[in-house]
């Protein structure tokens, strides 16, 4: 009986294949921008995830402020050199401490000249962030204490400034401080966020605050624990040393935060599923157009097939079995839209992933989720129109014309 | 002494309201016998269609009782209806109604397939009835395919592969030229001689209504005569 239901369906499907593609195109459009858009997320999100952790996981990134998306951190007490002291002296089981500042700065160099972020820290930084050198030194330990001109560029500042030439030794100027270059970074590539981590010069801590940031605090610190020392151990150690010594009171919540890759990760993530979220929201609207085309067509198809509903009601077709014939078709209408779309949506993906240089992540659950969505956009459509088919009075149906 | 097949008792039917009814069937009693071959004539509106719809289980009276075998219908639901015309009745109409672009032995199978009969025994139960109306070697032609009268062989195997009680045929020869009426005539007959299926037949014509053993005739809802023709229907040409 099922067999011979789905059979007829079909059969009244293929008969007017033009008109089922075209009725199915609003379930194929949705269910593909749905596959795509899920798709294309889960590459970025794995992606992003994947060059954070190559970060390692021992790494702690102390900021001023409740870091997150949507938290203003502008208003919190930055640190200062006491604070990095008092880590490196009461926190054990690490293995650099590396105050950071940050801030853009024009860098020339001979003729050349290039906007770039220049970086004021330690020798501790290049430990912790795990960087190798690609040519030169780090920073001696009198050139972490004081204030002396030292850098160490990026690859890509050293390709624009210098082309082929070795830099190493040679002066730069950066914001009108004479520099010599006493180091170049092995080449690191893109961070999850897609910005050139190449693109960069690295000076003393004291020199980028006195020339650079004109300031002589710190805003912010890395962190990174020895091998076999647990990450969570050290970070509640900082995290208590540091409401101490920021004088907060018991049951204040914390004016900064410390947090390890895999938490800043999920910061990361949580904006694109957002994103993926308020588009599938657009997807379940053209879902639902998709699906009242359907009912559409399958009203035309019942008062089309009128006649032939009377012949089956007068020969002993039950009103549930005309009413299942009905659902079926409607059903299989949308299920092939479904899969249609699956399939395109995933060729889409597959196309845009490439681009975009991130993995395949084709996942299983939403694949299955819209072929389970899509037949029940058949069912709810198709009930009320194979439900005005089942109740037909057979005497009218038969003389319908 | 067992029941009729078929009593209609005090059967009435109405249609509209206040000024506008029409009172299509008035306080009829009949009964039909199992084995009958009846006839039923009457001018258009005279109420003939709508007792073979009652009788067919499309329809139900306004009043009165119809009793199939026994059992009186009214209260029946439209499922009961259902199951009454699947299991005891075969309809045959005047214009055919089969299934387009669907083959003769497809279109015999149908009221097999809403039984939930394995396909080998409806393919073979349609096939046998196929036999029966001479179309064997056609099954495998659609609709369109066939001429009006073999289209209404077809229509005749639908009606009787279910082994029914009552084959019920609406203008059966309504839109056949008469060479191809009387094949399909002999057929019916053939088929309530050697079968034993009643024949209950709705027709305009005499030569048509000649064929059958009894005569009934409609008039403003009213049966104004109800005759047994002595003359065998085979002798009518």
């Amino acid at each position: 009986m099922w067999f011979e239901t789905a059979k007829l369906a079909w059969r009244a499907i293929s008969r007017n294949m033009l008109r089922s593609f075209l009725t199915v195109l609003g379930v194929v459009i949705g269910v593909a921008a749905v596959i795509a858009m899920v798709t294309i997320g889960n590459g970025t999100t794995a992606k992003v995830r994947d060059e954070l952790s190559r970060l390692g996981t021992n790494t702690l990134f102390v900021r001023p402020g409740q870091w997150g998306p949507g938290r203003a951190s502008a208003e919190a007490k930055r640190f200062t050199d006491n604070d990095i002291t008092a880590i490196r002296d009461q926190v054990s089981g690490l293995r650099a401490v590396a105050p950071i500042n940050r801030g853009t700065a024009t860098v020339i160099a001979g003729g050349a000249n290039r906007s770039t972020s220049v970086i004021g820290t330690t020798s501790d930084y290049l430990i912790a962030q795990d960087w190798e050198l690609a040519l030169g030194r780090d920073f001696l330990p009198n050139e972490d204490r004081g204030s002396q001109a030292a850098c160490i560029i990026g690859e890509t500042t050293r390709r624009e400034l210098f082309g082929a030439a070795d830099p190493v030794g040679q002066s730069i100027r950066v914001s009108n401080v004479s520099c010599p270059v006493i180091g170049v970074l092995a080449v690191k590539g893109q961070s999850g966020m897609g910005d050139d981590q190449d693109d960069t010069v690295i000076m003393p801590l004291k020199l980028h605050q006195r020339r650079i940031g004109g300031t002589t605090t710190i805003s912010s610190i890395v962190l990174s624990a020895q091998d076999g020392v647990s990450t969570a151990k050290v970070q509640a150690d900082v995290e208590s040393l540091l409401r101490e010594r920021r004088r907060i009171a018991i049951g204040r919540d914390d004016d900064f935060s410390v947090n390890d890759m895999s938490q800043i990760a999920a910061a990361m993530t949580g904006t694109t599923m957002l994103l993926t979220g308020l588009l599938g929201a657009v997807a379940a609207v053209s879902l639902l157009v998709g699906g009242i085309g359907i009912m559409n067509i399958m009203l035309v198809s019942v008062t089309e097939r009128t006649r032939e509903i009377g012949i089956r009601l007068a020969i002993g077709a039950l009103e549930n079995q005309v009413l299942t014939q009905f659902l079926v078709e409607a059903v299989m209408l949308s299920i092939f839209g479904g899969v249609t779309g699956i399939i395109t949506g995933l060729a889409l993906a597959y196309g845009v992933v490439i681009f975009l240089e991130v993995p395949f992540v084709a996942s299983p659950t939403i694949i299955l989720l819209a072929f389970l969505f899509s037949a029940a956009i058949g069912m709810i459509f198709g009930y009320f129109p194979a439900r005005r088919a089942a109740q037909l009075n057979p005497i009218d149906a038969l003389r319908h014309e | 002494m067992t029941a009729p097949l078929i009593a209609f008792k005090q059967v009435s039917k109405v249609y509209g309201r206040g000024e506008a009814t029409i009172r299509a069937l008035d306080k009829i009693d009949l009964t039909i016998a199992q084995g009958e071959f009846v006839s039923i004539m009457g001018p258009s509106g005279s109420g003939k269609s709508t007792a073979m719809n009652i009788i067919g289980g499309l329809d139900l009276p306004s009043s009165g009782e119809y009793i199939f075998q026994g059992i009186p219908t009214s209260g029946f639901s439209r499922a009961q209806l259902t199951l009454l015309r699947r299991h005891m009745l075969g309809f045959v109409f005047q214009g055919f109604n089969l299934l387009a672009r669907t083959s003769a032995v497809e279109n015999v199978e149908l009221p097999l397939v809403y039984r939930g009969m394995s396909h080998a025994e409806r393919r073979g139960r349609a096939m046998a009835a196929l036999e029966q109306v001479g179309l064997r070697g056609r099954e495998g032609h659609t609709t369109q395919e066939l001429s009006g009268g073999q289209q209404q062989r077809v229509a005749i195997a639908r009606a009787i592969v279910t082994d029914p009680a009552v084959l019920l045929a609406d203008e059966p020869t309504g839109n056949l030229d008469t060479k191809t009426s009387i094949e399909i005539m002999d057929l019916i007959t053939r088929l309530n001689r050697e079968n034993g299926i009643t024949v209950i037949m709705v027709t305009h014509e005499e030569d048509i209504a000649a064929y059958a053993r009894r005569l009934l005739r409609f008039v403003d809802g009213h049966l104004v005569s109800d005759e047994t023709q002595v003359k065998e229907a085979s002798h009518v040409v």
